[in-house]
């Protein structure tokens, strides 16, 4: 018995040793750049192996935690390789003077000094922080408004939630071009007419910016209503019975009964409509691409008035071709929305723990 | 025991499956670099002659055996970060499209020198830098100040008086006066939008100050502009002075907030006199805007020099873009490919069908477009400039000074503050 579980022991450890060296030497292969067409078979094979061996390994102590291990694997691999490599080495570039191609040279944190004296970038930072405040507080408002209206007993209910909620299925870009074409023809149309003023909302940055956040609001209220929808149902009808015997009227019973009942859904509300906003994009660039003049700020004239966060991010790196100053500032980004959602976390939890 | 057998079976059914996709991705990636023997891929920056470079891939393929992959780009792609994109998955094309300077300083000791090339001797217009002959030239584009011959006969201006802003203004006014019984919108069809026609303000209308009238091989201006953003303050004020002018007799319902589209098929259908567009349009005007460009009597087109100083008479002729060829790709068959592109039936198909104006001496084919004529008349004059905006630093349109058109276009900014503003982002673009 005792020489059989040597047996299986010492083969075990064979198998495992042998798919760590096919892992390894796999790997080499990859990064010395050698072309062999097989390395993808051999890594994969060789992490096969190394498995078989660790869950032939005759131990009763630890069996449980190799195969917690051997479960948890795919997952953290996939982790691993879509998101923490990719993170180390963005960390890494932005400390360099790297192009896209090639880098020649370590910088150090001289990208991220640079940034915060760039008044453009501040710029964006500003009205990106802007734009979410407006934003969080109008798509919440008027998704609510929204729902209580959906949840009404006026007729086709259903055909205005279909309504509202469609110009979420459009994508942002879609959107961004039907809107930047009705600013353009038809809203200019009706200024030229009236005011004689023969530039479009989209062309000054204060108007552009306003521009965005109706058309934001457009897209997104609808999703957030059918949120609001969701928790107002939820909302037990006796209650909403027993206040109209007290003889509560309609608008106390919103404020004083459903308000309080769908607290939750608001908070859930709040930090999708607040993270979302925060990453603005495609509207942003298929609207105005950022454009719209700021006459004066900190001095200088710019020409990127309404261009937010991520959009200045990939303008950085990808028009200007400075690709590592472009990380540095999505370092700065991932950041920023991780304090978001640590605090959004931390306020939910909060929140449950007292209801 | 039974049970233990089946998991392992499953296991390693499902390790064997594994190892073949893996085997499997190993072999389509070696294809898709395009490393294997017979076969080349092409990045093409010119979306709209997809179909006509397809029709020669066939040809190719047909003749030779060679298979020649076609991956078109445009519309508002940034090819660049396209292609760094490619090159950081391993999966570089053959061929790539490369703008001008900046784009290909991004792969210096990555281009193969094609000096070697037959081609070479037969063309004025490839790209030469340090590293040799690096960029092959499939067609010469033109920006001018392009006009309706037509109209302009009828309203008896004489295109070729205008080499200077007096000859400029005065033929504006004449045909402003008449605007009515000429049928037209406005006299010039010049739009500054600054989202989608940045480059037509910011790129052309500006390599406009760098070049009318110079040399070829003049590199005053953009010497002074790549030294730290430096102008030339009494050549961009006359330069402001025609863009002033612009702005006040352009369509202004458009002149802000117009689409390229709107603004050809404007030209097209012969609402305007002069429109800030090149050579390319023609081709537009020939396919897409046919209908209206027929309605309106199939007007002969022409190009007047952009002349905002005395004596400037001269158009801006180029190549727009090149193609290079990858090092660590197919270069033996890249090579060949690029070399029988310059041979007649490729030629035939790149002029009469793909509207392209050959940048080869031995080409014998003149397209049928409506500014293959006064493109050809400019150049056997020899009064062709070049295009140094190709030099220019990167983003300096798309972010700086197309926004700086619109503004003075809209009204917001007067001359004298278009001027300081330009100055103050042109520092700004070259400190980056």
């Amino acid at each position: 018995m005792s020489s059989n579980k040597s047996a299986q022991r010492i083969a075990s450890i064979v198998v495992l040793l042998l798919g760590l060296v096919s892992t390894i030497v796999a790997l080499v292969i990859d990064i010395m750049g050698m072309e062999l067409s097989f390395r993808g078979a051999l890594l994969i094979l060789g992490i096969l192996l190394f498995f078989t061996g660790l869950y032939f390994i005759p131990t009763q102590k630890h069996h449980k935690t190799i195969i917690n291990i051997i479960f948890l694997f795919p997952l953290l691999f996939c982790f691993a390789v879509t998101v923490i490599i990719p993170f180390g080495l963005g960390l890494f570039y932005s400390t360099t003077d790297w192009n896209g191609i090639r880098m020649t040279g370590f910088v150090g944190l001289s990208n991220y000094t640079a940034m915060f004296k760039d008044p453009s970038f501040l710029w964006s930072l500003i009205i990106t922080v802007v734009f979410v405040i407006i934003n969080m507080i109008a798509v919440n408002v008027i998704g609510l408004a929204l729902a209580v209206l959906c949840t009404s007993k006026i007729r086709a209910v259903g055909f205005f939630r279909a309504a509202y909620f469609i110009p979420n299925l459009i994508g942002g870009i879609v959107l961004g071009y039907i809107w930047q074409f009705i600013f353009n023809n038809v809203v200019l149309k009706w200024t030229l007419d009236a005011f004689n003023y023969n530039s479009s909302m989209l062309s000054k940055y204060n108007t552009a910016f306003l521009a965005i956040v109706m058309v934001y609001v457009w897209q997104y209220a609808g999703y957030i209503m059918m949120i609001y929808i969701t928790g107002l149902t939820t909302v037990p009808s006796d209650v909403i019975e027993a206040a109209a015997i007290d003889g509560a009227t309609a608008v106390q019973t919103f404020f004083k009964i459903k308000l309080p009942m769908i607290a939750s859904t608001i908070t859930i509300c709040t930090f999708l409509t607040l993270q979302s906003a925060f990453k603005q994009f495609d509207v942003n660039m298929s609207l105005t691409n950022g454009t719209g003049s700021v006459q004066d700020f900190m001095g200088q004239y710019l020409s990127n008035g309404t261009q937010m966060l991520a959009l200045n991010i990939y303008n950085t790196a990808i028009t200007k071709n400075n690709y590592a100053m472009g990380q540095a500032k999505a370092v700065l980004f991932f950041i920023i929305l991780s304090i978001v959602s640590i605090l959004q976390v931390r306020i939910s939890n909060k929140r449950e723990v007292e209801m | 025991m039974r049970r233990r057998l089946f998991a392992l079976m499953v296991a390693g059914l499902m390790a064997l499956s594994l190892v073949g996709c893996g085997g499997g991705d190993g072999a389509s990636g070696s294809d898709g670099s395009g490393s294997s023997g017979n076969s080349i891929r092409l990045v093409n920056g010119k979306i709209e002659v997809d179909s006509q470079l397809k029709k020669l891939a066939e040809m190719y393929e047909k003749e030779t055996g060679v298979h020649v992959e076609i991956e078109s780009m445009g519309g508002g792609i940034d090819i660049q970060g396209e292609l760094k994109a490619y090159y950081q998955s391993d999966n570089m094309p053959d061929i790539f499209v490369c703008g001008g300077e900046a784009d290909f300083n991004n792969w210096v000791g990555n281009l193969q020198d094609m000096s070697d090339q037959a081609w070479v001797s037969d063309t004025d217009a490839a790209y030469v830098s340090d590293e040799g002959t690096i960029g092959f030239p499939y067609t010469t584009e033109a920006v001018g100040l392009a006009y309706n011959a037509d109209i302009l006969e009828k309203a008896g201006v004489d295109p070729a008086s205008i080499t200077s802003p007096a000859a400029l203004k005065s033929a504006f006014e004449t045909i402003d006066s008449k605007k009515d019984e000429l049928g037209l919108t406005a006299v010039i069809g010049y739009f500054a939008e600054p989202v989608n026609l940045y480059w037509s303000t910011g790129n052309h209308l500006f390599g406009t100050y760098l070049d009318e009238g110079l040399a070829r091989d003049d590199t005053t201006y953009i010497d002074m502009l790549n030294d730290g953003g430096k102008l030339d303050d009494a050549r961009f004020a006359k330069f402001a002075d025609m863009v002033e002018l612009f702005n006040e007799y352009a369509d202004q319902s458009l002149l802000v907030s117009g689409t390229y589209d709107q603004q050809i098929l404007n030209f097209a259908s012969g609402k305007y006199a002069f429109v800030t567009q090149g050579s390319w349009i023609g081709a537009t005007m020939t396919t897409d805007d046919k209908d209206a460009y027929e309605a309106a009597g199939s007007f002969k087109c022409g190009m007047a020099p952009y002349a905002f100083d005395d004596g400037i008479d001269t158009i801006l002729t180029n190549s727009p873009s090149w193609w290079a060829v990858y090092k660590d790709g197919n270069v033996e068959e890249a090579e060949k490919f690029l070399q029988w592109l310059t041979t007649d039936p490729a030629q035939e198909v790149l002029v009469m069908e793909a509207g392209f104006i050959s940048p080869y001496k031995s080409c014998s084919y003149v397209a049928n477009d409506p500014f293959a004529q006064t493109i050809s008349d400019y150049t056997a004059a020899g009064k062709t400039s070049a295009w140094h905006w190709l030099n220019m630093t990167d983003g300096y349109a798309q972010n700086y000074t197309g926004q700086v058109f619109a503004d003075f276009a809209s009204g917001s900014i007067d001359k004298a503050k278009f001027i300081e503003i330009f100055k103050q982002v042109t520092e700004q673009a070259y400190a980056q």
